[in-house]
């Protein structure tokens, strides 16, 4: 029976929930207040995610959101805007992707982005 | 304000290399396969036709991450149009193409028969692909991508189909006497069993006394090119889509861009400045569009030149003529659509496994008289599926978007239970979001729409279970949110 769990578990590295402080290119130092894990997650798992996560932060906080989904990924910036987030940054690594959004639209921290 | 950045530590250009060197094997693959094919007899061209546009078909989903599951389900969940704004312009655009096709005379397309059952085929559809997360060519394109989630939906959707077509049992009699009676009229042979069978009453007793017609020969409009062009691509495709379109801008996006104008109050010009940035948004989506318009009119201008050349009206004639009448239908046909179809090839592709495990699948209308049961390696359409599997992997390999992903306990029951659903639907309203939508409103056919809109309700529903499973789940698993 393990090969059927080792098949059917999540087989991706996944990423620590806690909060942090980040140095994000062209944004500077930030404190990521929640991380959104959608490794190995398929359509809508993690817009929905994300939208749950967006209710509960407070205006302001910036989340990190980690998907292996390119889809998901390139629909972001809109779910942002519906979601009332600036999306500030996607960064693309190797096997994943990286998004940040701060709950709330245009500000000062937004400002330094170019 | 979104920046994009490319953190590439872990990424050499060994990397980056090999990626492309395994889209260009795929390319190669393909190829060799093809000059195999027709070393052997040249007449395979006709299959060939089926794989090279199925690779194209493959590439240009994956580039517009072209997914109805996706336009439908993100407009419910969380309100974003993105995909439903690409897919009515691609409507728009394939329709223009398709117009184009029927002038010069090489159309192969049939109108669907139009009745309730396309509502409720679709609507069943429809709850289906929200759990899967892939409508029938969005599942293909995905398994292209590494994902073996969706490769559980395709195969869960062929067998689902094989066992729909072929099942008999008590639910028989859920079928209405009416249709016994009219199937038994129809004088089919006996081979068919047409009275046994719940799919076969629907089939012969229902929907062979339904007629299929598109917009200019429901409305009687004469024959003249100009008015059938007039109201089978205008009427019946280009107005719709764009009043899709204004009530998309209307109702998701008209919001967001007051808020960013800064301004109280939209002047037309702002209106329509604001439907054009909500339209050019959707660009790669868009652009995968226009490119499926044209290269799905090519397919039936390649198709019908070529029936023409060879003087045959189904690849099934030609099959018989190089020797192989194995699984041919008793008509001597085989499914052979001549422009894009997805589902009817997958269940095929069942129906062959259950056949060789000695499950009798041709005594059915829908294998034994009409689609035939080909061997898979002779199997044109069932190429094209195969062919978008490759062309999507070829594309997501060279922008290193391939990964492979297993499927969970949760995601593995979604895939089968949710494929399932898509194979009835599929069945009962006579094909997927490409047969029974997107290629019939494009050429005339008004059907498509009712199936548009049976899909959209049974994406809203299922969008609703779908929330609330994840609320629980959620909620279950603790930590307020993940």
């Amino acid at each position: 029976m393990e090969w059927l769990k080792r098949l059917f578990g999540n087989h991706e590295e996944h990423e620590p929930l806690l909060s942090r402080q980040e140095d994000l290119p062209g944004i500077g130092e930030v404190r990521i207040a929640y991380v959104v894990d959608c490794m190995g997650a398929m359509c809508p798992r993690p817009q929905l995610l994300t939208k749950k996560v967006v209710e509960q932060i407070a205006e302001g906080e910036i989340i990190e959101i980690v998907s292996d989904n390119p889809a998901a990924v390139e629909a972001f910036p809109w779910l942002a805007e519906t979601l009332a987030c600036t999306c500030l940054l996607t960064v693309r690594e190797r096997d994943r992707w990286r998004i940040y959004l701060r709950k709330g639209l245009g500000s000062e921290a937004a400002g330094n982005n170019g | 304000m979104n920046a994009n950045v490319e953190a590439l530590s872990g990424v050499g250009w060994m990397d980056q290399f090999r990626h492309r060197l395994y889209s260009a094997a795929i390319l190669l693959a393909v190829t060799l396969g093809s000059v195999w094919a027709l070393a052997i007899d040249v007449r395979f061209i006709y299959l060939l036709v089926y794989v090279w546009f199925g690779v194209i078909y493959g590439v240009l989903l994956q580039y517009g991450r072209f997914c109805m599951a996706a336009a439908v389900r993100d407009l419910f969940a969380v309100k974003v149009p993105r995909m439903a704004v690409g897919m009515m312009i691609a409507v728009g655009l394939y329709a223009l193409v398709a117009a184009v096709v029927t002038l010069t005379g090489f159309s192969t397309f049939h109108p669907q028969p139009l009745g309730w059952h396309v509502l409720i085929g679709g609507a069943i559809f429809g709850f289906g692909f929200v759990f899967t997360g892939g409508c029938a060519s969005g599942s293909l394109y995905k398994t292209g991508e590494g994902n073996l989630n969706s490769a559980l939906v395709v195969f869960s959707i062929a067998f689902s189909q094989a066992l729909v077509v072929s099942a008999s049992g008590w639910f028989d009699g859920l079928a209405p006497a009416a249709w016994a009676q009219s199937a038994a009229a129809k004088g089919m042979p006996e081979s068919l069993s047409v009275t046994r069978g719940w799919f076969d009453l629907f089939t012969a007793g229902y929907i062979w006394d339904l007629k299929g017609q598109t917009l200019a020969e429901l409305l009687a409009v004469g024959d003249s090119p100009v008015t059938t062009i007039f109201v089978n691509t205008f009427v019946n495709a280009i107005l719709p889509v764009l009043g899709i379109l204004v009530a998309l801008y209307a109702f998701y996006y008209r919001k967001g861009f007051l808020r960013k104008s800064g301004k109280a109050h939209l002047g037309w010009s702002d209106e329509l400045a604001g439907m054009w940035a909500m339209c050019t948004s959707s660009k790669n989506t868009a652009l995968a569009g226009v490119g499926l318009g044209i290269f799905a009119g090519l397919h039936m201008w390649v198709t019908g030149a070529l029936r023409e050349h060879y003087e045959i009206f189904n690849f099934g004639e030609l099959l018989a003529a190089m020797g192989y009448t194995d699984g041919l239908s008793i008509q001597n046909t085989v499914f052979d659509p001549g422009y894009w179809y997805i589902t009817t090839q997958e269940a095929q592709w069942g129906g062959w496994v259950l056949e060789k495990l000695g499950v009798n699948m041709m005594d059915n209308v829908f294998f034994g008289l009409d689609n035939g049961l080909p061997n898979p390696l002779l199997n044109a359409p069932g190429f094209m599926s195969i062919g978008i599997i490759l062309g999507a992997a070829m594309l997501a390999l060279a922008r290193r978007e391939f990964k492979w992903k297993f499927p969970t306990w949760e995601s593995a029951f979604f895939a089968i239970a949710g494929g399932i659903l898509m194979g009835i639907g599929a069945r009962i309203a006579m094909g997927c979001n490409i047969g029974a939508f997107f290629a019939t409103v494009t050429n005339g056919d008004p059907s498509g729409w009712i199936f548009l809109a049976g899909m959209v309700g049974g994406g809203y529903v299922s969008v609703r279970v779908f929330t609330k499973w994840m609320d629980w789940k959620v909620a279950r698993e603790g930590g307020g949110l993940l």
